[in-house]
């Protein structure tokens, strides 16, 4: 154990069991999974991603490269999580990850002697050819030796949720910035949201041994959070990663509710994904450290120096018995400090400047550890169980110093990512020597080290004035100025990218095993803009997104092309800063959930009588219904199609779209919006219209019927309701606003039922008894009539879709399953059935009626038969664009129908048309099979196509090729109507 | 023509599952369906001073003209959009034909009373609850009683309003169409799971 | 993204439904050109960096067409008005 007896902000009466790599430690509440590693002295935490190298942990943040672990079993178990980041619980299992058989004897680390051929770019060079290789070869073979963690596998057993919030000021970040500009925000009176990605407020706060006001740093974080948590307007959002900066203010944020937990308590969502709306935005989300490249700088027990401080104050863990500061900058001289004051020895601190400030280097001058200046580490020595001694280069000498610990401090780089998110680009500070944000996005301000200021101080100073203006932006008065007092801590910074010398390799990027030779290789082979080296040597991807590597690889490619930082450049970043789960972007929406399912007045009836429902678009509708005894579908749909052919069936139509369009100019309206004429259609009647898109092709098509001189009621299809309500508004709105219409769709207020089959006025007569008489006299096709039935108003239409005499009738949608109910009865007293959408399909391709797969938004009316439809006697949508000549060409596919020669061969939609005798080729191609169905009134299967020529080549013999499902058969081309050819029954 | 006995028909409820639902002992969110009488009232081309006299005479209703909730007895008027409006009241006479009547050739009537059922949402939590699916600020000074939206919850259509507080705990409505209703009422159930919820026949 | 609808206020990106250019108006069918004019009308759109008028349909909300002035280079949105409204 390297656990302090006293201090840092861990529960001690709270012990934590949990394990790793199967074995058993303890932790305490307040740790994170690297805290109570590194206090249960475990240096080896993870293998290297292409080299298999044993890897520690280097950070204490999010931005960490190397301690990446799985963490749960079976289905929870979640790969890549980053150990510094998991808040320790009891119970927590963690393994480590790319490694075989086991963390300490990786045998895949034998990569290490293949690194010749791991080197920049080898995914480009070295699994080239032969190209037959690339899938069965290569490609498992990278995959299985190089990679990160594994996935369950497994359906994710959690909930995930979205929600939106709203602020006037959202502040990024619980730093001594962050702090200050939400309470000065809050204080003005702003609706202040405050996200922290840590569970515990106070940033850098926590981690320093700093006082404010005299009160140790965190003890004045918990005083800023008290008083911003009993304010009725601020929202503490803990466990909050902002991830995203969106266009108009709006925020991405990662809230992880319950990670933290076993597993969520029932009806807590696992991770809720935030949108979060603010006027301003306040982003303090500090500095990262950066590491220096120097030989074999990715052992075990190699930290940041910071990172170091964080363990030692805030989780008062030793990361190091024996440590060797390596800083280039004021601040590491710190971590050695701190180690000392914690008990642990400081051999050396090492620090490439000539001159460092004398107030710096006092403390330590009877610290006993040896204070090197203008001196470098060239090498860490070790193995895979950590850091044991450190190779230093002073004045040409090599010196070694035996340590079981490095901290490695290269200077800060500000987080800019959320800065860049919109298109701005970070500028280079050639004083700060590092990426500052440019322009920011409108309504951000930075604050604090993100901005580059890192002095305590300045960060309060900055949080206050920045939550200051930005609540004065809306509208807030700020309070009067009140910053806490503060010291501002030394900084300076001699940046220093990489030591040469070293025998082995400098690692830039740990994550993706990426070393200042491959930057070097990049270059030589021309990658030298920094987004190609991104590309070719994997620098800065995978789930750190090059936090900590980045700027020192785009500083070692300034140096080899003697250009400038500010020319050089840095990566663009873009959404999300760090790793999102695919399950918290879908929330709620998935399986039964992903859409809303929208159910018809009949629903629980239909599945009371034997039905098995399907989608249709957002609905549910009846496909079939199961009589008692039938097992299979198709028995089903030919006793349904048969029923109603013979006596009479009822079917549930109340998803089609039905829009009321009323007043004056309605009849005008229609007609410029339908191909043909409905301004002299007369009231009481209704008229099959089709209606096209500008560019000409048919869009959709349904009944409209004139209930009064200034009143119709439209009805478009299933699937295309939504999308012709948006139609009829653009041309409304947008293109004839002179036109005194008035639309509203009424297809939720109407349940709507068609009543089909010879004995189908019975029915309906039955139904209204005295109060309508539907007589062929009094009631003809394509008759419409308002009637009340009692109370309750109804809508009565003479339409068929099935060929046979039928009718539809519309009630409210209260009324609709008792009426389904009533219809039933008379209709099953009179040998007839309920019928879904499959038998309602047979029945209109045996009449031939186009439906979606026809209007399938590239064919035009010729093509359907419904030329003559359209009228020449006025202007329509789609008119002028329908008369191309390509969509007016005579061999256009147009609809005809098919017919299996042999009755008994199986017909499928999708098959291709081909002349008989001619080869399978694209260019034999004269068409193809739209709808298919197995016709009982045919005793065959029958379909719809859409063939060149066709009705020309009524009459001939060819083929019907379909290679996807192996079918290959003769057919007939016939007449598609294949019912009652002169329309008899239906005027019956 | 067959004889039979006088048709009755009867009506049902769009969710029948949140009849038998149980009431909670300690409720953080309480939920009702409703079924007020509604009618979109559309004003033609240069009708709507007509439509808001008319109105006002007979209802002494101010056309709201935004979306907004104007409420008189039982009766209300909820703006949808620059000229539409979704006349609402829970009692009386059948409402479209009374309207029809009472606007005359000012503006189209159409009935919806079917065409949607109402959710009413309260509690302490409510707020928690719908920002899970609504991304509208209804923050108490900012959507105050009497402000309406129509805009979509978990990618389902509503139209939303907030009444008058009850018991200084905020009340909502929300109309969704008939046929969304059970998935509406799915999102509410999920959603309202960590507070607690409770189903009441009338609140 | 937000967008101002002129009824509704501030309303998020998923309400609406994009149309692009509220430039192209539809031609006079009866014009000798027709065709052509309609060619233009219904295929060829300028895609301008900056500025844009543009058509939305704030489809799950006040049903309203809107032309919206958005930069097509930054997303900023410089104002919406009703396209019914709309003089132009």
């Amino acid at each position: 154990m390297t656990r302090l007896g006293s201090g840092g902000l861990i529960d001690r009466s709270q012990q934590l069991r949990f394990t790793f790599d199967g074995k058993s430690y303890a932790g305490h509440a307040g740790d994170t999974l690297a805290s109570a590693l590194v206090a249960n002295d475990v240096k080896l935490v993870g293998r290297s991603f292409k080299y298999h190298r044993p890897r520690g942990i280097l950070t204490a943040g999010a931005e960490e490269p190397n301690a990446l672990v799985e963490l749960g079993t079976g289905t929870r178990r979640e790969p890549n999580t980053r150990a510094t980041t998991v808040e320790l619980f009891d119970g927590l299992v963690a393994s480590s990850q790319n490694r075989w058989p086991t963390l300490a004897l990786d045998l895949l680390s034998l990569n290490q002697l293949l690194s010749p051929f791991f080197v920049g770019g080898f995914y480009y060079k070295t699994f080239m050819w032969p190209a037959s290789f690339w899938e069965k070869v290569y490609e498992p073979l990278i995959r299985r030796a190089a990679g990160l963690g594994r996935a369950s596998g497994l359906p994710d057993p959690d909930a995930y949720e979205k929600a939106t919030a709203f602020c006037d000021v959202l502040v990024i970040g619980s730093g001594p910035a962050g702090l200050m500009a939400a309470r000065t925000a809050a204080r003005a009176g702003a609706r202040v949201i405050l996200c922290e990605d840590d569970f515990r407020l106070g940033g850098r706060l926590l981690a320093e041994r700093v006082e404010v006001e005299g009160r140790p740093g965190a003890e004045f974080a918990r005083s800023v959070e008290d008083e911003l948590a009993a304010m009725p307007e601020v929202r503490i959002f803990r466990r909050t990663q902002v991830f995203g900066t969106y266009d108009g203010g709006t925020y991405g944020a990662l809230e992880r509710v319950a990670d933290h937990l076993l597993a969520p308590p029932p009806g807590v969502p696992r991770q809720r994904l935030w949108h979060i709306v603010a006027r301003r935005c306040v982003n303090a989300m500090g500095a990262v450290e950066r590491p220096i490249a120097f030989a074999d700088n990715d052992r075990p027990g190699v930290m940041l120096a910071a990172a170091v401080r964080t363990y030692v104050n805030r989780f008062a863990a030793l990361p190091a018995r024996r440590a060797v500061v390596f800083t280039t900058t004021d601040d590491g001289w710190r971590t050695a400090q701190d180690l000392i004051a914690a008990g642990a020895e400081v051999s050396a601190v090492v620090d490439p400047r000539r001159e460092v400030p004398d107030s710096i280097m006092a403390p330590l001058a009877r610290s006993g550890a040896r204070l090197l200046r203008a001196a470098k580490v060239t090498r860490a020595i070790g193995g895979s169980s950590g850091v044991k001694a450190v190779e230093v280069a002073q004045g040409g000498s090599l010196l070694r110093i035996e340590a079981d610990g490095l901290a490695v401090s290269g200077g800060w780089n500000p987080q800019v990512g959320l800065t860049t998110h919109k298109g701005s680009r970070a500028r280079w500070s050639p004083e700060l020597s590092t990426f500052v944000p440019g322009s920011l996005p409108e309504g951000m301000r930075v604050a604090g080290a993100v901005s580059g200021d890192y002095g305590l101080s300045a960060c309060l100073r900055a949080g206050h004035d920045a939550g200051s203006a930005a609540a004065q932006d809306c509208g807030f008065a700020a309070a009067s100025p009140d910053v806490p007092r503060a010291e501002d801590e030394p900084i300076a910074v001699a940046p220093l990218w990489h030591v040469t010398g070293g025998r082995g390799k400098s690692f830039v990027d740990q994550q993706n095993d990426v070393t200042v030779k491959d930057v070097e290789i990049a270059w030589r082979e021309g990658f030298r803009a920094v987004e190609h080296l991104k590309r070719y040597t994997t620098l800065g991807m995978a789930t750190d997104q090059g936090k900590t590597s980045n700027v020192v690889g785009h500083a070692i490619m300034a140096e080899l092309t003697g250009r400038p930082m500010e020319d050089v450049g840095t990566t663009v970043t873009r959404p999300p800063h760090l790793p999102v789960a695919i399950g918290a972007f879908a929330g709620r929406h998935r399986g039964r959930h992903f859409k809303p399912t929208r159910y018809v007045s009949g629903h629980d009836w239909a599945l009371r009588h034997g039905a098995t429902m399907v989608d249709a678009g957002q609905w549910l509708r009846p496909q079939w219904f199961s009589a008692p005894g039938e097992t299979d579908w198709l028995t089903s749909v030919i006793r349904e199609v048969k029923t109603t052919r013979l006596a009479v069936g009822v079917c549930d139509v109340s998803t089609l779209g039905k829009i009321d369009i009323k007043g004056k100019d309605a009849g005008v309206f229609l007609d410029r919006v339908y191909i043909n004429r409905f301004s002299t259609l007369p009231v009481g009647k209704a008229r099959y219209g089709i209606m096209l898109r500008e560019d000409g092709f048919v869009m959709d098509d349904g009944t409209t019927a004139r209930l009064g001189p200034m009143h119709y009621v439209m009805s478009t299809t299933t699937a295309n309701a939504g999308k012709v309500m948006q139609h009829l508004e653009f041309y409304h709105q947008v293109v004839w606003p002179e036109l005194d219409i008035a639309m509203v769709s009424v297809t939720e207020h109407w349940a709507q039922y068609a009543v089909a089959g010879p004995r189908s006025r019975e029915v309906i007569q039955a139904i209204y008894g005295t109060a309508a008489d539907v007589s062929n006299g009094s009631f003809p096709y394509l008759a419409c009539r308002e009637i009340m039935l009692g109370e309750i108003p109804t809508r009565l239409f003479r339409l068929s879709f099935s060929g046979e005499m039928a009718f539809e009738i519309a009630i409210p949608a209260r009324y609709g399953e008792s009426l389904l109910g009533e219809l039933l009865r008379e209709a099953v007293g009179r040998g007839g059935c309920a019928y879904g959408t499959e038998a309602l399909g047979v029945m209109r391709v045996e009449k031939g009626h186009v439906a979606g797969n026809e209007l399938n938004g590239q064919t035009v009316v010729r093509d359907l038969g419904l030329g003559r439809m359209a009228s020449s006697e006025k202007d329509y949508v789609g008119r002028i664009m329908a008369g191309r000549p390509a969509l007016v060409a005579s061999d256009r596919p147009t609809l005809v129908g098919v017919q299996p020669v042999d009755s008994k061969q199986r017909l499928r939609a999708g098959a291709h048309v081909l002349a008989l005798g001619a080869a399978t080729t694209a260019e034999n191609d004269v068409g193809y099979v739209t709808s298919v169905v197995y016709s009982p009134t045919v005793g065959s299967w029958i379909g719809l196509a859409l063939v060149k020529g066709g009705t020309a080549q009524v009459g001939t013999r060819m083929r019907a090729y379909d290679p996807v499902r192996n079918g290959d058969i003769e057919v007939n081309l016939v007449s598609p109507i294949f019912v009652d050819p002169k329309g008899e029954r239906l005027h019956g | 023509m067959v004889e039979r006995g006088p048709l009755v028909l009867r009506p049902a409820s769009a969710i029948p599952e949140l009849c038998g639902s149980v009431e909670l002992s300690r409720a953080w969110v309480l939920a009702c369906e409703r079924h007020p009488q509604l009618a979109t009232v559309i004003a033609y081309k240069g009708r709507r001073a007509d439509v808001a006299a008319r109105l006002k005479d007979r209802y002494a209703l101010s056309l709201p003209d935004g979306p907004r909730r104007a409420t008189r007895g039982a009766s209300a008027l909820i703006g949808l959009g620059p000229r539409s409006w979704l006349f609402q009241r829970e009692t009386g006479p059948a409402l479209e034909p009374e309207l029809s009547e009472v606007l005359g050739d000012a503006a189209a009537v159409t009935n919806q009373s079917d065409g949607y059922v109402v959710f009413r949402l309260t509690g302490p939590r409510v707020r928690d609850v719908l920002a899970k699916g609504i991304s509208i600020d209804l923050h108490d000074r900012v959507f105050v009683p009497g402000c309406s939206v129509g805009t979509t919850c978990a990618h389902i259509g509503v139209i939303l309003w907030r009444l008058e507080d009850a018991n200084d705990v905020s009340v909502f409505e929300l109309a969704v169409f008939r046929s969304l209703a059970r998935s509406l009422w799915h999102f509410i159930e999920e959603s309202a799971a960590e507070f607690g919820l409770a189903v009441t026949p009338a609140c | 993204m937000r967008i101002p609808c002129p009824y509704c206020g501030s309303r998020d990106l998923s309400e609406f439904v994009y149309h692009g250019d509220a430039a192209p108006k539809r031609p006079d069918p009866a014009a000798e050109n027709a065709s052509e004019l309609f060619y233009t009308y219904v295929y060829l759109r300028e895609n301008p960096a900056g500025p844009l008028r543009e058509l939305w349909y704030h489809a799950s909300g006040c049903r309203s067409w809107l032309i919206v002035t958005r930069d097509t280079r930054t997303h900023d949105i410089a104002g919406a008005v009703l396209a019914m409204e709309s003089a132009s």
